[in-house]
C-alpha cells in the first residue's frame, strides 16, 4: 500500500532524489522546498507521513515539526527528519519539537525505506 | 542516478554563488548572523548533497569547513579577516572539486588536504570528529557485516514513555519489525491500563516482553528501537548463544513464568538457557530450572477424587451460571460500560469453568468394559458358545453418571445376544456360518449424540414369530397391519419375550422393557435392528451433557422456551403466508423443509403474527424446521427436572431459569419431530 508521504528540503536535487525512491517504492510524494511551504501545503491535505530536512531558509525544520504538532490533523502523523547531523544534540532537539525518527545522509534508498517501514504501515 | 548528478552539479554552483555572496557580505559585518547562517547552510546542503551523490571527497572537504562555520554560528569563534581568505580559498577549492567531478586528480586531492590543513588550524577539535564521522559511514553502509549464522536468544522489555504517540510513533511496528527478525514470543504488559472512562487515546500504557531467536547481533536489535532511544523504557539482554525457541520445554518455563508472575525473572531465563546449551556445565540448572515446570508435566497425571465432590461442583457451577444470567442481564439494564465489561467476563469465565467442569466429569467408556468382558466370557463359556467380543471406540466419553445408567442395560443386551442371538456352533455350522460368533460393541459421536452400538451376527429376530408372541400375549389384535420396524419395536413393550424356553439368564419378559426404561431415563434412545438370519443390531443413542446446555432461547406467544444450541442449524424469517400448511413444507434457502408449528403445540392463541422466525433444527440426518414467533437470544441454561407432574410431558427435556427469575421450559427437539411425524 502506497502512502502519501510530503517531502520538504530546500535542496531540489535532494527533493528529486527522495521523491524518486519513494515513488519507485510505489509511494505518492509531494514536495514542498521549506518550512513555511510545508505548513501552505499542509493545509487540511492526506498525508501519511512528512519527511523534512532540518536546515532551510524562511522556516527550518525544528520549526516545522513544532508547528505540524500543534494541528489537529497532524498530531500523531509521523515526521521523519533528514540529516547530515549526527551529533545527538540535533536529534534530541528534533525529537523534543516532536519529530518521529531520523534519517542521516548520505542514504541508500533501503535505508530511506527501512526507516519509512518503521514509522507507517 | 545520472540525472540527478547534473542537477547537483548545477545545484552546487549556485549554493557556491550563494556562499561567495555571501562572505563577501560577512567582511564587511562581520557580526551579521543572517549571513553567517546563509553561510553555513549553504556549506551544509553541499557536504550533504555530495555524500548523496557519491562525492566523499567534498563531502569531507566541505566538513571541516561547515565544522569552523558552526562554531563561528554558535559564538566559539569570530570572523576573522583571515578566516574570510581562507574560506574563499576553500570555495575556489570546491569549484575546482566541482568541476573535476568524478575524475579528481591526485594534484587536487593534496591541494585539498592543503586547505584542509589551513581550515584546522582554526580548530581543534576535527581530526577526532573525523574519525567519528568515517566511522559513522561504515556502520551505516554495511550492516551485512553484523550478520552471521549464529543464532542466539535474547529478552527484550520495551516500554514506551506514555506520551510516545506524540512523536507520531506507533510502538506496534516496532515490536512487529522486532519480531520479524526471528523467532519469537510477545508477552504484551497490561497492568497500566485504565478503566474505559479513564482511558486517554494519545496516552500508552502498554509494555512489551519479547523474546526473540535471531541470527541478528544485539546492535541490530538496538537499531530497530533507535528513533524511541530516550523516550521509552529499553531493555536488551542476551539469555543463550542458542535458539532456545526451538525448545518446548523452554517456552512452557517462559510461558509460566509469565503467566504464575506478570514478570520476567531474567536471571531465571539465563540460567535456563545455559543449561539448555552447555548439559555439562548447567546439569543443575536444568534440574532447578526445570524442576518448576517439568515436575507438573511428568508428575502425577490424575488425581482421585470422590465423586461427591464432583456433584457438589457441578452444583455450584450450575448456581454460578444462573447467576451469571442475573447478573448479564442486570449490567445491560443497568447502563454502566464497566459493570457491562465485567459481566461479560465473568461470563466468559463461567463459561470456561462449566466446560471444564464437565470435562471432569466425562470418563471414557473404558472404564466399565471390563465388566461386559466377563459377562461374554462366563456366559459363552456356560452355554457352550464361542464367541469373540470385539469392543470399537471406546475412549468414547461419557457423563459419569450416564455410565453409571447403562451398565446395566447394556449387560442385558449383552446377555440377550448371548442367550437369544448367538447360535450354538453345530447350528452355525450349519448355516454356514463360522463357527465361533461375533459381538460387536461400537461407541461413536454423532452429533450431539454419543452412540453406543451392540450387534452380533446370530440369528436375528423374526418379525413373523414377534407378531405371533404379541398376538399371544394380547399386546396387539390378530389383524393389526404393522411393518417389519413396528414389529421389532414391539420387543420393548412390557411383558413380551420371545425366547422359546425361560432360561436363568435372559427371556423372562423382563428384559427389553427395562432396558428402554432406563435409558429413556438419563434422556437416551434405544433402538433395534435385525435381520433374520444375519443378526441384531441394538443402538443407544444419549445426548452428551445432562445438565447445562447451550441453548436458543425463542418466544412463543409470550412464553420463553429453550432449544439446545447444538442442534441448530440455521435461522430464518419468513412470513406466515409462507408456510404451506397442506403439506407442511416450507421453502428455505431453495430447499423444501418440513417444519413443526409450535405454536399448535405451546399456545391456545391462534393469531400468529404475519412475520415469524424459523429455527432449523438437525434431525437424524435431515433438517426440520420449527416455527416460533421469534428467536431472542442465545443462553445458557441449567437443566431443571420437572418433577412428576410433567413426568409425561416428554417433549419438554427440562426447565431453567432465566436471569430475570421468570421459567423457561427447554425443548427436547428430537421428540418434538418424532412425535409430529408420528402425527
Amino acid at each position: 500500500m502506497g502512502k502519501s508521504i510530503l517531502v520538504v528540503d530546500d535542496s531540489e536535487s535532494i527533493r528529486e532524489v527522495v521523491s524518486f525512491t519513494l515513488e519507485n517504492a510505489g509511494h505518492r510524494v509531494m514536495k514542498a522546498v521549506d518550512g513555511q511551504d510545508a505548513l501552505n501545503f499542509l493545509d487540511g491535505a492526506e498525508v501519511d507521513l512528512i519527511i523534512t530536512d532540518l536546515h532551510m531558509p524562511n522556516m527550518d525544520g525544528i520549526a516545522l515539526i513544532k508547528e505540524v504538532r500543534c494541528s489537529v490533523h497532524y498530531k500523531f502523523t509521523p515526521i521523519l527528519f533528514l540529516t547530515t547531523e549526527s551529533q545527538n544534540e540535533k536529534k534530541l532537539q528534533a525529537k523534543e519539537a516532536g519529530a518521529t525518527g531520523w534519517i542521516v545522509k548520505p542514504f541508500v534508498p533501503e535505508k530511506l525505506l527501512a526507516a519509512i517501514s518503521k514509522v507507517v504501515r | 542516478m545520472d540525472q540527478f548528478r547534473t542537477k547537483f552539479f548545477e545545484e552546487a554552483f549556485d549554493l557556491i554563488l550563494d556562499l561567495e555572496r555571501s562572505l563577501l557580505l560577512l567582511e564587511e559585518d562581520s557580526d551579521n548572523s543572517s549571513h553567517i547562517e546563509q553561510v553555513f547552510r549553504a556549506m551544509h546542503t553541499i557536504k550533504g548533497n555530495s555524500a548523496m551523490f557519491g562525492f566523499t571527497h567534498i563531502d569531507r572537504f566541505t566538513h571541516d569547513l561547515e565544522t569552523i562555520y558552526d562554531q563561528v554560528r554558535g559564538g566559539d569563534l569570530k570572523i576573522t579577516s583571515k578566516l574570510l581568505t581562507t574560506t574563499l580559498e576553500a570555495v575556489d577549492h570546491l569549484k575546482r572539486l566541482l568541476n573535476e567531478g568524478d575524475d579528481v586528480s591526485n594534484e587536487t586531492l593534496e591541494v585539498s588536504a592543503l586547505i584542509t590543513d589551513k581550515i584546522n588550524a582554526f580548530t581543534a577539535e576535527d581530526a577526532c570528529d573525523i574519525e567519528l564521522q568515517k566511522g559513522l559511514y561504515t556502520i551505516s553502509n554495511d550492516v551485512s557485516a553484523y550478520k552471521s549464522g549464529m543464532v542466539s536468544t535474547f529478552f527484550i522489555h520495551f516500554k514506551p514513555d506514555a506520551n510516545i504517540f506524540k512523536s507520531g510513533t506507533n510502538p506496534l511496528f516496532l515490536v512487529d519489525e522486532i519480531c520479524h527478525l526471528g523467532r519469537s514470543i510477545t508477552y504484551p504488559e497490561m497492568g497500566n491500563l485504565p478503566e474505559l472512562q479513564q482511558l486517554e487515546v494519545d496516552t500508552c500504557y502498554l509494555a512489551w516482553n519479547i523474546l526473540l531467536s535471531t541470527s541478528q547481533d544485539i546492535n541490530a536489535l538496538y537499531d530497530v528501537f533507535i528513533f524511541v532511544e530516550g523516550s521509552c523504557e529499553l531493555e536488551i539482554v542476551q539469555i543463550a548463544e542458542a535458539d532456545l525457541m526451538a525448545d518446548d520445554g523452554f517456552v512452557r518455563y517462559v510461558t509460566r513464568m509469565y503467566n504464575d508472575r506478570k514478570s520476567f525473572d531474567l536471571a531465571g531465563l539465563q540460567q535456563f538457557g545455559r543449561a539448555l546449551c552447555h548439559p555439562e556445565v548447567g546439569a543443575e540448572g536444568i534440574k532447578s530450572g526445570r524442576s518448576k515446570s517439568g515436575s507438573r508435566d511428568q508428575g502425577i497425571a490424575s488425581i482421585r477424587v470422590s465423586t461427591d465432590k464432583i456433584d457438589v461442583l457441578m452444583n455450584l457451577v450450575s448456581e454460578l451460571v444462573t447467576i451469571q444470567a442475573r447478573l448479564s442481564l442486570f449490567a445491560e439494564q443497568s447502563l454502566l460500560p464497566e459493570l457491562e465489561n465485567i459481566s461479560e467476563n465473568m461470563d466468559k469465565i463461567s463459561r470456561k469453568l462449566r466446560d471444564t467442569a464437565f470435562s471432569i466429569c466425562l470418563i471414557p467408556l473404558d472404564s466399565v468394559l471390563t465388566r461386559f468382558h466377563r459377562l461374554v466370557r462366563d456366559i459363552s463359556t456356560e452355554l457352550g458358545k464361542e464367541v469373540e467380543f470385539i469392543t470399537e471406540g471406546t475412549d468414547t466419553e461419557l457423563d459419569k453418571t450416564m455410565i453409571e445408567n447403562l451398565v446395566d442395560p447394556i449387560l442385558h443386551i449383552l446377555r440377550n445376544s448371548l442367550d437369544h442371538g448367538i447360535e450354538s456352533p453345530s447350528e452355525r455350522q450349519s448355516r454356514g456360518k463360522s463357527e465361533q460368533g461375533t459381538i460387536r460393541l461400537k461407541a461413536f459421536y454423532s452429533g450431539v449424540h454419543v452412540h453406543i452400538q451392540i450387534s452380533d451376527d446370530g440369528g436375528g429376530i423374526d418379525p413373523e414369530r414377534v407378531r405371533e408372541k404379541a398376538v399371544q400375549a394380547g399386546i396387539v389384535g390378530e389383524d393389526e397391519q404393522l411393518n417389519r420396524q413396528e414389529l421389532l419395536n414391539l420387543i420393548f413393550l412390557p411383558g413380551f419375550s420371545t425366547a422359546a424356553s425361560v432360561t436363568d439368564l435372559s427371556g423372562r419378559g423382563v428384559g427389553m422393557d427395562v432396558v428402554k426404561r432406563k435409558i429413556n431415563e438419563v434422556r437416551g434412545e434405544v433402538e433395534i435392528d435385525s435381520v433374520l438370519g444375519k443378526g441384531t443390531t441394538v443402538t443407544i443413542k444419549l445426548p452428551l451433557t445432562l445438565s447445562i446446555i447451550d441453548g436458543l432461547l425463542v418466544m412463543i406467544d409470550d412464553t420463553l422456551f429453550v432449544v439446545p444450541l447444538s442442534v441448530v442449524d440455521t435461522i430464518f424469517a419468513v412470513s406466515h403466508s409462507d408456510l404451506k400448511s397442506y403439506n407442511q413444507l416450507v421453502v428455505l434457502d431453495g430447499k423444501q423443509i418440513p417444519y413443526v408449528y409450535l405454536r399448535d403445540l405451546f399456545s391456545d392463541n391462534a393469531n400468529p403474527e404475519d412475520r415469524e422466525q424459523v429455527v432449523v433444527v438437525s434431525y437424524s440426518d435431515s433438517s426440520v424446521a420449527l416455527v416460533v414467533d421469534r428467536v431472542v437470544g442465545e443462553y445458557q441454561a441449567v437443566l431443571k427436572p420437572l418433577g412428576k407432574a410433567f413426568k409425561n410431558m416428554d417433549i419438554v427435556s427440562g426447565a431453567t431459569i432465566l436471569g430475570d427469575g421468570t421459567i423457561a421450559l427447554v425443548l427436547d427437539t428430537g421428540r418434538i419431530i418424532r412425535q409430529a411425524v408420528e402425527k
